[in-house]
């Protein structure tokens, strides 16, 4: 279709010059030089390109032909040639790099050669799968049908599996079906496990965490069932790019990965802007709702036609700018919306029917969370605007992806929160474009993890006492599980001895598997969508407004017994925001420093995550002796949604609020964790009430600092303060850890205090060692923070607003943090 | 600083399995005396293969007696839809010293693959009666040779006859033997699966057809030779194995294995009552109850005999069925006249029915049909779409009042449009043949007697 060709190219000459003018608009706005803080051009990079390998099968050549491929990008090559030599490869490439070919390649090579051949992809999202499958549909055509691929989750019918099982050459799942589907039944799957080959694994960079150990151990249940029919596995995975992607696919998959990095893909020119609202009050170190100022400047993108998609970091302020948007861009009569949002809840229907429109430029804007930041294939679009930094270098890069595919330019503008830790990326925006992005974590021998997925391998094959599960040997946890009663030594082996079938009840990405149906009921019943259960506490409360596409919902009922929620369509002018409430207790403290003391203190020799920590925690030699001190251990956490605030749109009021009685959320966890003894509280020159903001002042930094250090997810660190117990490690009446405004508000001073800084899943995930160790980085990171920030008397960028603490809090908390560190 | 085992402790996945596990902690080997005490409990003796051993249990009743199976019945029972059967099989099935009577005891309901038969007991009909045998692992190291046992067995008779076990028990037996590696699972000739045949046949009388209650309510269990007293409830199977793996009491597996030899030989009963009901319909008529008689109908229709299901839905209408359950009747047989060609006579049937509140709708609905395509008195076809779409509307507010199914309204929605459709069309005819030809309507179709409902 040259016409429509000729068409696209003048459109994409033309959206140039329109983002150029759009990007000049807000510069000449800009007169102080404050808000655009960094543009960056990056110039056009021509393609690098090899020939097919010659082993390739001469077919599946032709086959790529037709589809416009006649030479490989080199490292596209490269990967085959690796997998091809029977090598373990992680190929860590930027988004639409033609990824998907580097292992259909090889794979599609190997089944063609051998039809007994099979391969597992494994992504982490159903539509991410179903986008593939697309791809394999149209190659599996072009060769004549010759080899099977399907889709294999929660979402195929049970007449269809029995064929899957045994026609499926390529089965495209996700680790939640592999660990509740496939695993506990492979004897069902035994032509898929006798001539099982790869393992794919793309979106590598997404396990990481919880998600990440769990994997892991869903890994070795793999390779433990391969082993049982005969197969040694070889494993393809594919990383957006992260610090460390070699040490994340060699932790995952337990033995060693080639890493390849090299990009052979051309790539078009991209501007990066990074916007910071401008500032109202200096004083108070209050900027623009920087939600609003992402609306206005997509709003700008948006009118000169530029397909837009804006990025938010939570699904209310997904719906607030949705909302913003649409209302600024209203339908047209007769014609689709224009503007959609897009978030987990939404239904696969609707989801697939955006992916559409995206794709063929029928909707001109879109507002997402995190989900669209994956290799979805919705075509390319011109602009992408994020409010509110990703929280990650990794996932910034990995959004600003999503603009500018192959050709054109396109421009990606990051608004940044005046959350600490963006505040300190838009005005070091050296530290983002010259630093490497960060590492990932996993800790797969997190116990809790640990022992779920050894019930899961025990039911699937007996376990041998001597057996190793990855790397770590069983016969002490197999000894306990089977005097807690689910595992009987029998001869040689251990048995699974409980009716009940382990996989069902571990979800390998939250808490609980538990989910709330919501239902509108403001005419004929109709479900609208889905939640998590930590989150329905939250979002779905009785007389929450819930925002679904744009659309205010007042939440009418919550059926716990039923996992419903019961909403009606209404038009309010505000939102709510749940308000939670943290109670900490210290169950068992692993190793305490006190302050002063460090050269005598008992020092755990660990392996540190972060590696430059320790060095400097030997060059802390103290003189003065003001008492604190920090540890880190086991505590139990209870958190409880105890009520509500009303919050007007637009100008954020606060116009009410409610009480609520929900049930309390309780977890085992470990935590790292600051002692404010009574010597220090008493030397500092501050009332109660200041003292105490500066407390809480301090926590708000030193979260937002740990998050950095640690470059994991914000919501993956919990806060609380508590009173230290008398004696810790014994029962205790809990003490309640007041939220911050009642604090504040009652006077009642804690009187020696623990700041508690705990991992948000249960049997932790490993961050409170490291920060342990690295607490000598974290005082002076923290210090750092506050003491430049340019604000008077705190700030949402180092202590949080200035409305919610008392006058003073900085210098409080600054005077803390001198005693501290001395 | 507390140890490992205070953390371990806190594990919420380590969390006892159950409150009473405090037994699990003496876990101990049994001596060998304790073994033969089991057999003697059990009625056992220990059967020996080159994996090893079993327990195995053997025993000869008089009931339930042989019975010839009918060609038919047979027939009928392993029909499948679009399947015709293959000689092989033809022939396996025809031979009852092929036959082998399945059912299992198991570790769980949840299936997959940690999921054990821990006691499996098989049956065949020999001199007059039944042959029951039984093999139960003693623990987990003793379920290759008994599994080596019943390949053998089933290797012997391989048409498997089972009360759900084509979903749950020989699926669930594959699995174990693929998990051998090492003794593969014999092929079946054929599977006749008992749970279907009943469930048509009973469930409508019974509301439920577990095993138990068709022993009590269809085969006249006092008569077939064993009590259910003081059975043991089945949910508790697994947890009494679990119990004696542990360590404790092997009494009540003396209860599975007897509970396993009843269903078995209920089975076997069930069989035969099956068998009766199936192979002649014009004995039956006296004896059996409508309802039954209904279900029958339901069955071979299903299984593709509409002469014999239109005997059968005939004569439970002839002996009267329950309010609630004789429209269904009346529907089923006006559809299998349509079906068969016999307009009239279905039409006589639906207008009987008109009156009916459940029905009414789709009686007319039928009726209308009918005198638009069959009898092209599209006066009248009329005049039954507009009763029908009378009653639809005044359905509506009860209906919303009464039922909170959310699909009724939509349900609705889309018959009335079907309604009013159909009436357009209507018009549109009698227009064009505008002296409304009349004639070719039975008598019963009066238009008064319609009237009369609205």
């Amino acid at each position: 279709m040259p016409e429509s060709l000729a068409v696209r190219r003048a459109d994409v000459s033309n959206a140039i010059t329109r983002v150029h003018e759009v990007l000049d608009a807000f510069a000449s706005r800009d007169h102080s030089g404050e808000i655009l803080t960094a543009i960056r051009h990056f110039p056009a990079r021509e393609a690098q390109v090899a020939d097919f390998p010659e082993w390739v099968n001469a077919n599946l050549v032709s086959a790529y032909a037709a589809k416009g491929i006649r030479r490989l990008y080199t490292h596209q090559a490269a990967a085959a040639e690796a997998v091809h030599a029977g090598k373990n490869i992680v190929i860590v490439t930027p988004t639409a790099s033609g990824k998907t070919l580097c292992y259909n390649l090889p794979v599609l090579n190997a089944v063609l050669e051998n039809s007994d051949a099979r391969a597992l992809y494994l992504f982490p999202t159903k539509a991410l799968a179903q986008d593939q499958l697309a791809e394999l549909y149209d190659l599996n055509q072009r060769l004549e049908n010759r080899f099977g691929v399907f889709t294999y989750d929660g979402d195929t019918p049970a007449d269809a599996r029995k064929s899957i099982r045994e026609k499926g050459h390529i089965i495209l799942t996700n680790p939640d079906m592999l660990h509740s589907g496939i695993l506990p039944h492979h004897t069902r799957w035994t032509r898929l496990f006798e001539n099982l080959r790869y393992i794919v694994l793309d979106e590598l960079h997404t396990y990481r965490g919880v998600f990440g150990s769990h994997l892991c151990n869903v890994l070795r249940r793999l390779r433990r069932i391969a082993r049982f029919y005969g197969r040694d596995l070889q494993f393809i995975c594919c990383s957006a790019t992260i610090a460390n992607p070699g040490e994340l696919a060699s932790r995952l998959v337990e033995s060693e990965v080639e890493v390849l990095d090299s990009n052979g893909a051309p790539a078009a020119e991209k501007t990066f802007v990074f916007y910071n609202p401008p500032v109202v009050n200096r004083a108070l170190g209050i900027r623009r709702s920087y939600i609003n100022e992402s609306a206005r400047v997509s709003q700008e993108f948006l009118k000169h036609d530029l397909q837009t998609m804006v990025f938010a970091n939570s699904r209310l302020h997904t719906e607030i700018l949705l909302t913003y948007l649409q209302q600024a861009n209203p339908r047209l009569p007769g014609k689709p919306e224009t503007i959609r949002g897009y978030r987990g809840g939404y239904l696969p229907n609707e989801r697939r029917e955006i992916e559409r429109g995206l794709r063929d430029g029928k909707i001109r804007g879109v507002v997402s969370t995190s989900a669209l930041e994956l290799g979805i294939d919705v075509g390319s679009l011109d602009t992408v605007v994020m409010a509110g930094y990703p929280g990650t270098i990794a996932a910034t890069w990995q959004r600003a992806g999503r603009a500018g595919r192959r050709s054109g330019s396109s421009c990606a503008v990051l608004v940044a929160s005046s959350s600490p830790l963006d505040q300190f990326m838009v005005r070091h925006p050296d530290y983002f474009f010259g630093n490497t992005p960060e590492h990932a974590f996993i800790q797969p021998d997190n116990l809790e993890i640990l022992v779920n997925h050894l019930k899961c391998a025990a039911f699937e094959l007996p376990i041998k006492p001597n057996e190793k599960f990855g790397d770590v040997d069983v016969a002490d946890l197999c000894a306990r599980l089977a005097a807690a009663g689910f595992l009987h030594l029998a001869g040689e082996n251990y048995h699974w001895t409980h009716e009940a079938y382990p996989a069902d009840t571990i979800s390998l990405r939250s808490v609980t598997s538990d989910n709330f149906v919501i239902i509108d009921i403001t005419g004929e019943p109709n479900v609208v969508g889905e939640i998590d259960f930590p989150s329905a506490l939250v979002f779905v409360h009785e007389k929450a407004i819930y925002l679904h596409g744009g659309q205010q919902y007042h939440v009418e009922h919550l059926d716990f017994k039923e996992r419903k929620a019961y909403v009606k369509r209404v038009d309010v002018d505000y939102y709510t925001d749940a308000i939670r409430y943290t109670q900490v207790r210290v169950l068992e403290i692993a190793s305490t420093l006190r302050n002063p003391a460090a050269a005598t203190a008992k020092l755990r020799k660990t392996s540190s995550a972060l590696p430059d920590a320790s060095s400097s925690f030997t060059s802390l030699i103290s003189t003065t002796s003001f008492a604190s001190s920090y540890s880190h251990g086991d505590v139990q956490v209870r958190s409880q949604v105890v009520g509500f605030k009303k919050i007007k749109f637009f100008t954020n009021e606060n116009i009410g609020d409610g009480k609520l009685e929900l049930p309390e959320n309780e977890m085992h966890t470990t935590a790292y964790w600051i002692t404010l003894e009574r010597p220090l509280l008493e030397s500092l020159p501050f009332s109660v009430s200041e003292r105490q903001s500066g407390m809480f002042g301090l926590l708000h930094a030193l979260e937002s600092v740990a998050t950095l250090l640690l470059m994991c997810d914000r919501r993956d660190l919990g806060t609380a303060i508590g009173e230290r117990p008398p004696d810790a490690g014994q029962e205790s009446d809990p003490i309640v850890s007041l939220r911050m405004e009642d604090a504040v508000s009652a006077n009642a001073e804690f009187f020696e205090p623990n700041l508690y800084l705990y991992d948000a899943y249960p049997g932790g995930i490993g961050f409170s060692e490291p920060l342990f160790c690295a607490h000598d980085l974290l005082m002076q990171k923290t210090r750092e923070l506050i003491s430049f920030c340019e604000c008077e008397q705190g700030c949402p960028s180092c202590v949080g607003p200035a409305g919610d603490l008392a006058p003073r809090a900085k210098e409080a908390a600054l005077a803390i943090l001198d005693g501290l560190c001395a | 600083m507390a140890g490992m085992a205070d953390k371990f402790s806190r594990l919420a996945a380590l969390r006892p399995a159950r409150p009473s596990a405090t037994r699990a902690e003496k876990a101990a080997l049994r001596a060998p005396d304790q073994e033969d005490a089991l057999g003697q409990l059990l009625g056992a003796g220990v059967a020996k293969n080159h994996f090893g051993e079993h327990l195995a249990i053997r025993n000869w009743y008089s009931t339930p007696e042989y019975i010839e199976p009918s060609t038919i019945a047979v027939e009928l029972l392993s029909r499948m839809r679009d399947e015709s059967l293959s000689r092989k099989t033809r022939a396996a099935l025809e031979n009852p010293s092929k036959w082998l009577f399945l059912d299992t005891e198991t570790t769980g309901l949840a299936g997959g693959t940690g999921t054990y038969a821990f006691l499996v007991g098989v049956a065949w009909w020999d001199a007059g009666g039944l042959q029951v045998e039984q093999f139960f692992m003693r623990d987990f190291t003793e379920e290759y040779s008994m599994l080596q046992e019943l390949a053998a067995r089933v290797a012997e008779r391989p048409v498997l006859l089972t009360f759900n076990g084509k979903s749950f028990d020989w699926p669930l037996l594959e699995n174990r033997f693929t998990m051998t590696r090492a003794i593969a699972a014999p092929k079946l000739a054929a599977h006749l699966d008992l749970l279907h045949p009943a469930r048509a046949l009973w469930k409508l009388r019974l509301g439920t057809v577990r095993l138990v209650e068709l022993e009590r309510h269809v085969l006249d269990a006092p008569r077939l030779g064993w009590r259910r007293e003081d059975d043991v409830e089945s949910a508790l199977i697994p947890q009494y194995y679990f119990d004696y793996l542990r360590g404790g009491s092997a009494r009540p597996l003396a209860g599975i294995v007897k509970h396993n030899q009843m269903d078995l030989r209920g089975l076997a009963a069930l069989f035969c009552r099956i068998n009766t009901l199936l192979s002649d319909l014009s004995c039956n008529a006296g004896e059996v109850e409508s309802l039954d008689l209904f279900g029958l109908s339901r069955f071979l229709q299903r299984r593709g005999d509409a002469g014999r299901a239109h005997t059968a839905c005939a004569q439970a209408l002839a002996i009267g069925l329950p309010a609630d359950v004789r429209p269904k009747a009346q529907r089923e047989l006006a559809l299998m006249a349509k079906r068969r060609g016999e307009h009239e006579r279905a039409a006589v049937i639906w207008q009987e029915m008109v009156a009916d509140s459940q029905d009414g709708v789709r009686a007319c609905e039928q009726l209308a049909i009918y005198y638009e395509r069959h009898a092209k008195d599209f006066r009248r076809a009329m005049e039954f779409a507009q009763l029908a779409l009378g009653k639809l509307r005044r359905e509506r507010g009860l209906l919303q009042r009464l039922l909170r199914d959310p699909y009724a309204g939509a349900r609705r929605a889309r018959l009335e449009q079907r309604f009013r459709h159909r009436i357009a069309r209507l018009e549109k005819k009698t227009a064009r043949s505008s002296p409304a030809r009349c004639g070719g309507a039975p008598e019963a179709a009066a238009p008064k007697a319609s009237r009369a409902l609205w």
